[in-house]
């Protein structure tokens, strides 16, 4: 075997990227490298729960920890907006405070990097840190975003949520998402500029890596490319799921037999407990089991139902394995699990990516999409029954999943990104 | 409204305890599959008679744990260092059963604190008896008090989902000092015992690993140390905590990879404890419970402030 390679894995701050490389990380360890995870500042503990090292960058200039009702505040009436409106009130503030990030990161980022001496960098992120283009190594990029972060003429704009047959919306979009973050991207062309870098072209943030991309969407929600990829530097993983222990279900009160649904809108999601109570209501008069992400809001739940299990975390993989359906926000590692089960998505999205995949599940015929806010008792429950009853679905989407197995995604990523690290060229396919 | 299993066969929650220790005596006397379990010594061994143990061993040959011999009596049919803890929830257990229900949807938010007999039992449509009989067991385990009149007041703190964060904060004030204290006593065969069911984890790995082995080691080397720390009343608290722990819903999920290093962590204290070396002992015993200790963010999120942190209520 070649000698071990240090392999640092730099993921944004959110979970969804966190534990896709969790599952490179893991498959890295089992083919004998040394993967070391580099944490944004706040966000630690993830990763040393499945025992990798971790580096947390210091962030001197953040002042005193925000207070969350402040923030939520803020932005629960940005997420009941349509995507187009979220421009403003969302995503330019996102786009602003990552470049802040990116900025202040940088300093400490580097001298993290000429530290640990890695033999490459796996970035997993939306934003470039020169300090990695500088790095002197090689550096591969994972799109766990949507397949819409890498722009292409048939596919609808990043964030937009258009589907492919809206194509009167996408200008309208495109135009005012280049106008919202031009003043952010302003500010990061100039800083990129000082570290002798030049920036990606507006509106973009990151270019692709000269050495590997890594894409996360399966080939049945992939678009069809106007200019496809080059094979040589991107590579579609088809499913890139980590490995969590298996998941006892709990007893239920009621109902145990009957078909499990999960729902879970990641960390953030769970913040409007009032919608979630709202949709809890609805489940107590559906004869099936769920499980509810409930985030740190846990215990704001009382007078639960029989048939509903609330919960402050989940080892989503292994409850995704077990589930019928997953009620989800669309974010991509929750789509891509969903996908890798052959589970059919609900997806209710509130934000970024979320808007893209729910319109993607719907015209790909993996799932439904559903306005988050928008509902009717009614209609969430039509929404559960006709996909929980739809056997060609599922039919379809089981065999899907063999596929998708087969691929075995996080596999391939661990040796591409090996390969890179030693340098050798690519096995042509 | 739940259905539970109507009246019970009455397999009694004390005899499944009782099943338990003989394990537990099995294990530390070193005994192997195959070897014979006298009654009458289980019973001087056990402090009871021998009607109990009698019934304890046919709960254990139920579960193929012991097997009949056919010249009468039992035989051991497993390592017993190599087994989990029985689960006292028998089939047809109907005091056990409504135990962990009410524990269960309490924890679940199913139902409130508040609760009387009356109340519970229309709930889970099971006699009077059988709701007392589980609601004494909660109180043994300080999970439920009696309150005015009909009323029984369920612990809710004590299964909340800021419960195991205030576990591992009593913990960390407490089972450190527990090993320092000066009349400590070490009980060589409970921990030669245990030392060979954490041997047997650690030689897993994390697919194989076996939560419940692990969890029945957890259990019996935290209360090993309660029991040892030479001052009753220190031992009391210490107990009656760990007991509450173990009967309440596990909170969260924790991977298969933290309980492998708790493994680790467990031998290396007890390797000091059969040393002598008390104040060594604490000192892991401290770093332990503070690894052990989810440091996860709780809110997580693209454009989240960096240094975002939830407030703790």
């Amino acid at each position: 075997m070649a000698p071990a390679k240090t392999i640092a894995l730099f993921p944004e701050a959110s979970y969804g990227a966190a534990l896709n490389c969790v599952g490179i990380a893991q498959e890295l360890r089992r083919l004998g490298h040394r993967p070391v995870f580099i944490c944004h500042p706040g966000f630690s503990g993830v990763f040393a729960e499945y025992g990798f090292a971790e580096y947390q960058l210091s962030d001197a200039e953040a002042g005193a920890p925000t207070d969350w009702t402040d923030f939520i505040e803020r932005h629960q009436d940005a997420f009941r907006q349509t995507p187009l409106d979220q421009l403003e009130s969302y995503v330019g503030p996102t786009w602003e405070a990552i470049v802040d990030t990116a900025m202040r990161v940088e300093e400490p980022l580097r001298q993290l990097l000429a530290r640990l001496k890695p033999d490459a960098i796996v970035l997993d992120n939306v934003v470039m840190f020169p300090a990695i283009a500088n790095a002197g190594v090689p550096w591969i990029r994972i799109v766990s975003c949507a397949e819409t972060e890498i722009p292409d003429e048939n596919v609808p704009p990043y964030l937009s949520g258009c589907g492919d047959e809206e194509r009167g919306a996408w200008e309208i979009f495109a135009a005012g998402y280049e106008k919202t973050v031009a003043p952010a991207h302003k500010r990061f062309a100039s800083f990129l500029g000082d570290c002798g870098l030049k920036a990606p072209p507006a509106p973009n943030f990151l270019d692709p890596s000269p050495w590997l991309n890594l894409l996360l969407a399966p080939e049945i929600i992939r678009h069809e490319r106007h200019q496809p990829l080059d094979p040589k530097t991107f590579l579609f993983l088809d499913g890139c799921v980590r490995h969590e222990a298996p998941y006892a279900p709990p007893r239920f009160a009621s109902h145990n037999e009957a078909p499990l649904v999960l729902t879970s809108f990641g960390s953030l999601g769970a913040m409007d407990v009032a919608m979630m109570k709202r949709m809890i209501g609805v489940f107590a008069t559906l004869p099936y089991r769920f499980l509810v992400n409930a985030g740190h809001w846990r215990d704001d739940y009382r007078e639960v139902p029989d048939n509903v299990f609330i919960d402050s975390w989940f080892p989503q993989p292994s409850v995704v394995e077990q589930a019928s359906l997953f009620i989800h926000h669309g974010g991509n590692n929750s789509f891509c699990e969903a996908l890798y089960y052959g589970v059919p998505s609900l997806v209710m999205p509130y934000c970024w990516d979320g808007h893209d995949n729910a319109a993607r599940a719907a015209e790909a015929g993996v799932g439904q999409r559903l306005a988050r806010y928008d509902w009717s008792d009614a209609e969430l429950a039509a929404a559960i029954e006709a996909l929980l009853g739809d056997t060609a679905m599922h039919a379809r989407l089981k065999a899907n999943a063999e596929k998708m197995h087969k691929a075995a995604g996080v596999t391939l990523a661990a040796e591409e990104i090996v390969r890179v690290a030693t340098g050798a060229a690519r096995a042509s396919s | 409204m739940p259905q539970m299993t109507p009246e019970p066969k009455r397999t009694n929650f004390r005899h499944v305890e009782l099943a338990q220790k003989i394990l537990d005596v099995a294990g530390e006397r070193g005994m192997a599959p195959g070897e014979r379990l006298a009654e009458q010594a289980l019973a001087s061994l056990c402090n009871v008679s021998r009607t109990p143990i009698r019934k304890a061993l046919q709960i254990l040959a139920e579960r193929g744990v012991v097997t009949a011999d056919a010249e009468g009596g039992y035989l051991l049919a497993v390592d017993p260092v190599a087994t989990a803890r029985l689960e006292d929830t028998a089939e047809g257990d109907g005091e056990s059963e409504i135990y962990a229900a009410i524990l269960r949807d309490l924890s679940a938010g199913r139902i409130a604190e508040n609760q009387t007999v009356a109340a519970l039992q229309r709930r889970y449509d099971v006699s009077r008896q059988t709701v007392q009989n589980a609601l004494m067991k909660l109180a043994e385990e300080n999970l439920a008090e009696r309150g005015a009149g009909q009323q029984w007041l369920l612990k809710q703190f004590a299964i909340s989902g800021d419960a195991a964060a205030k576990s591992y904060e009593f913990r960390l004030a407490t089972e450190p000092l527990a090993l320092t204290l000066p009349d400590f006593k070490r009980d060589i065969p409970a921990m030669t015992a245990l030392r060979q069911s954490m041997l047997i984890l650690r030689s897993m790995n994390e697919t194989s690993f076996d939560r419940k082995l692990f969890d029945r080691t957890d259990f019996d080397f935290h209360l090993l140390i309660a029991r040892s720390c030479g001052n009753p009343f220190m031992a009391e608290a210490l107990v009656n905590h760990h007991r509450r722990r173990r009967a309440s819903p596990p909170a969260g999920h924790v991977n298969a990879f933290r309980l492998m290093q708790s493994n680790l962590e467990h031998i290396q204290i007890l390797e000091q404890i059969e040393r002598g070396q008390m104040e060594l002992a604490a000192d892991l015993m401290r770093v332990h419970i503070q690894l052990s200790q989810s440091q996860r963010p709780r809110l997580a999120g693209r454009g989240v402030p960096p240094a975002f942190k939830l407030v703790v209520r």
